[in-house]
């Protein structure tokens, strides 16, 4: 990797924005950019994915490497990202309909690696860009005015498929709260593992349930109630993750934020190691692989062995 | 004589596999050439299976029709490939068969024998039957037992019991096994060749080049390629993904690609039809990823062990919206090898997506290859920046269409990456027209680019005289039996055409204009004649086609080659 000289510039682009007026998107990519602020990561250190929707065009209005990827698909390419340059900082944007529904595979997969990068899930409960059908997390029965027939399906919960999927960290936060969201970030960035934000964000355009005046009165955080999210071993874990499902379901009147686990155990590099002994140890991109056009890697035994 | 085919036939499971790899070999550690081919059934155990050895001192690139030696492990197995047998073949039997070409080998007595010495039940030594009948044979065809005795050794290095008391099998079977006969095979000088089939070479050749990541999702019959690679990477310093689906596979290598690192992932039918989307992708966001496509016998799930080269005109022409691509067919182990090697060196010189089209014969059939000359090994990475760079824009118009490619982590060289048409700096807010004809220019430019750039012997290779009347043409791993059974002619040629997309038309033209042409191939309606006809005009005289999941035999394609073009449409069916 290269040490880099350059001090973190702005951290955002020019360019033009075109999310709707009001859109909970803002505040989740004013949010983001204070905590890159905060960190200080150099720009060209950086990764931001996104997927297919209103959300994932957020990678580029933040002046960081900018990986636009498919529907669904967002996770995934930061995944690959991380295990092919562990020195970059990964940064995973999604839709709800993204990240839980054609994404719902990465998701559930995810977990079990532990890859060490953050995934934030714009939680709006539709489908913006194609005009607001449901997406997975819009609650049953409900039916927004974009929708043609109310919701009979019941919605995915992205808490508790987070945590049951072995995601490490796992946070609910809220895109007018810029000062959780922000510190929120900064948690999952540091937290070494797969970290995961569902933010809930409303869509101004068309969901007129789930909107800012219905959350500003519900989301309460659970850390200021006395939880703590942290567990330092197995056996800790066990105990808080269970408590935490429980508090995942609460919804209606109160609905949680905060941090649900934050669990240190083995990430995915390390876990890569115990296959491969000099994985990371000089980083795949900035290793030369040949020189002046010549291998430098020598397949000479792999020959051998077929003799 | 001088060619020597044995069969080892019996339920899956029952060491067929082990009998057959052994035998080949000792057989090429002997100096010989061998050309293995392996008939599977999907299931794990149970079901006929059978292998086949063909061992000649000349080289072999096919397996033949006839069998010398038959060594049937269950009942069936002798019925079902008795009619196989040639005249002065032999069957190594446990029980009387009424045919003089039996050779009743006494399992029963050598293995409790065996069990005898090690001092265990006889039940504990049945799997090991398969080592008596090899041994028969290896005795029949008067090999030194020692050499048997030292590959079994190797194969069962992490186990030395087993390989112990496969080897007393060996010692008893040399002692107490009378054949009436024995098979004389013409004597030939040692050498030092790799028994490897094309996953082996494909596994290698990424090495060789570099390769850091690769992803794949278990699919036959392109998992074994990921297999090996996953035995060595720790030793070679890359990582293997054992993704959740092919979606993720693809998107996993592009994304390696684009981060710097150069990236593929294996599949099959089934699997890449899952990685349009993100082929599309790939072409769109001009990405250096390789795709290795095993074809096995669709459509559907089909049948998976099963062989067929039914693709080529799906991968020609897979995933939406129009976006240069570079399909290549290597035509035997050797070719897979370099071509796996080229194949990164071509995806990262233009970017573009690669696809290398292998089938399922080429990934199981284990054959006689000379080492590979490592000195021919070039690693060109086109242009890529890893140093600090300024004003950069990923998508930069430039003379050759071709733009600097910087990664993440190079100072002052932030990338932007999109799926949807974009500008030059990579953003996606612009559908202005005129940027859209600059940008399809810049990447459909590059398909004429890479057709005035390769080298002919990348796209074609043509064997034979060029003043033959008859040309054969096919691809992939139709060459070795075409090249096995042209071999009783003298009036045919034969032009392998390497390289699919972009497709070489003028060299084709050179080689096939006004003459008679005779497609080979290994699908239902001969795609190549197809795409011949599409790319240059030229009608095939007559099509040699095989699809019922099985390779072609060259005893086959010498009867079918008499009957050409007479009869315009051929359809072989030996199993």
């Amino acid at each position: 990797m290269l040490s880099s000289p350059v001090k973190p510039q702005n951290y955002k682009t020019d360019v033009e924005i075109d999310w709707c007026p009001g859109c909970g998107d803002f505040g989740i990519l004013n949010a983001l950019i204070l905590a890159l602020q905060e960190l200080k990561i150099p720009n060209q250190n950086v990764v931001l994915t996104g997927g297919i929707g209103c959300s994932s065009k957020i990678p580029h209005y933040v002046n960081v490497n900018a990986f636009h990827s498919l529907h669904g698909r967002s996770l995934v390419h930061a995944e690959a990202v991380k295990i092919a340059n562990p020195d970059l900082e990964v940064i995973s944007a999604a839709g709800d309909g993204d990240a839980l529904g054609i994404g719902s595979a990465h998701f559930v997969a995810a977990g079990r690696r532990n890859v060490d990068l953050t995934y934030m899930i714009f939680d709006n409960g539709v489908y913006g860009l194609t005009k607001g059908q449901a997406s997975p997390t819009l609650p049953f029965g409900e039916m927004p005015k974009s929708l043609e027939t109310e919701n009979i399906k019941f919605p995915v919960n992205p808490i508790f498929l987070g945590l049951a999927s072995g995601f490490t960290f796992v946070a609910r936060s809220y895109s007018y709260n810029i000062k959780h969201l922000k510190e929120t970030i900064i948690r999952a960035i540091r937290h070494r593992g797969l970290a995961m934000i569902d933010i809930m964000q409303p869509c101004v355009t068309y969901n007129n349930i789930n909107t800012k005046e219905y959350y500003d009165g519900r989301l309460y955080d659970i850390e200021k109630e006395g939880w703590n999210p942290l567990a330092e071993n197995e056996n800790e874990y066990r105990e808080k993750v269970g408590q935490a499902v429980i508090k995942s379901l609460e919804w209606g009147d109160r609905i949680p934020m905060g941090v649900f686990i934050e669990y240190k155990t083995e990430t995915y590099d390390q876990k890569l190691k115990r296959l491969i002994p000099d994985y990371g140890v000089r980083n795949y991109v900035f290793d030369p692989i040949e020189k002046n056009g010549k291998p430098l890697q020598d397949i000479t035994e792999m020959m051998q062995s077929f003799l | 004589m001088k060619d020597l085919n044995l069969m080892v036939a019996g339920p899956q499971g029952s060491g067929i596999n082990f009998t057959s790899d052994t035998f080949a070999k000792v057989m090429a550690r002997e100096g010989y050439y061998v050309f293995s081919n392996a008939e599977l059934f999907s299931t794990i155990k149970g079901e006929h299976s059978y292998f086949r050895v063909r061992v000649n001192k000349d080289v072999v690139r096919s397996y033949s029709e006839r069998v010398d030696i038959l060594i049937p492990l269950d009942k069936s197995s002798i019925q079902l490939h008795l009619r196989e047998v040639s005249r002065d073949g032999v069957i190594i039997s446990e029980e009387r068969v009424d045919d003089d070409r039996a050779e009743i080998v006494p399992y029963r007595d050598i293995l409790q024998n065996v069990a005898n010495k090690f001092n265990r039940p006889l039940s504990e030594f049945n799997v090991m039957k398969n080592t008596v009948a090899l041994a028969a044979a290896t005795k029949m065809i008067g090999l030194e037992e020692g050499k048997l005795k030292k590959v079994i050794e190797e194969n069962f290095a992490s186990r030395p019991k087993i390989a112990e008391m496969n080897n007393a099998i060996v010692d008893e079977v040399y002692s107490l096994f009378n054949p009436k006969r024995e098979l004389n095979i013409e004597p030939t000088k040692p050498a030092k060749r790799m028994l490897i089939n094309a996953t082996q070479a494909v596994g290698m050749g990424k090495v060789a080049a570099g390769l850091r990541f690769q992803s794949y999702y278990p699919i036959t019959p392109a998992s074994d390629e990921s297999n090996y690679l996953e035995s060595v990477m720790g030793k070679y310093n890359f990582v293997v993904e054992q993704t959740e689906d092919e979606i993720a596979a693809i998107n996993m290598a592009i994304a390696a690609a684009n981060t710097g690192v150069r990236a593929a992932t294996s599949t099959s039918g089934p699997g890449f039809s899952l990685m349009v989307e993100a082929l599309s992708y790939a072409g769109m966001t001009e990405t250096p990823v390789v795709i290795f496509y095993y074809q096995r016998a669709g459509p559907s799930t089909g049948m998976p062990t099963r062989h067929e080269q039914g693709d080529l005109l799906y991968s020609l022409s897979a995933g939406h919206g129009e976006f240069p691509r570079v399909v290549i067919a290597p035509g035997d182990t050797t070719e897979a090898f370099y071509d796996t090697v080229e194949s990164f060196n071509i995806a990262e010189r233009y970017q573009v997506p690669v696809i290398v089209l292998l089938d399922k014969a080429m990934a199981m059939s284990n054959n006689t290859v000379d080492l590979f000359d490592l000195s021919k090994v070039k690693i060109d990475r086109g242009k890529l920046i890893l140093s600090e760079t300024s004003n950069y824009l990923r998508y930069r118009f430039t003379d050759d269409g071709i733009s600097p490619r910087s990664v993440p982590g190079v100072p002052g060289g932030l990338v932007t990456i999109a799926g949807d048409e974009h500008g030059e700096d990579g953003h996606i807010f612009t559908e202005d027209p005129d940027n859209r004809i600059k940008m399809m220019d810049k990447r459909m430019g590059k398909m004429e680019r890479i057709k005035k750039e390769i080298d002919e012997e990348m796209k074609v290779k043509f064997f034979g005289r060029s003043d033959s009347r008859r040309v054969i043409v096919s691809w992939g791993s139709a060459k070795g039996p075409i090249l096995d059974a042209m071999q009783s002619f003298n009036d045919l040629s034969f032009l392998q055409i390497r390289m699919m997309s972009p497709f070489p038309a003028d060299e084709v033209l050179k080689y096939l204009k006004g003459k008679e042409i005779i497609a080979v191939e290994q699908n239902y309606s001969g795609q190549l004649a197809e795409l011949i006809r599409q790319k240059t005009g030229l009608e095939t005289n007559a099509r040699i086609v095989k699809f019922n999941g099985r390779p072609i035999a060259y005893e086959e394609l010498i009867e079918a080659f008499s009957a050409v073009p007479k009869k315009r449409r051929v359809v072989l069916t030996y199993a």
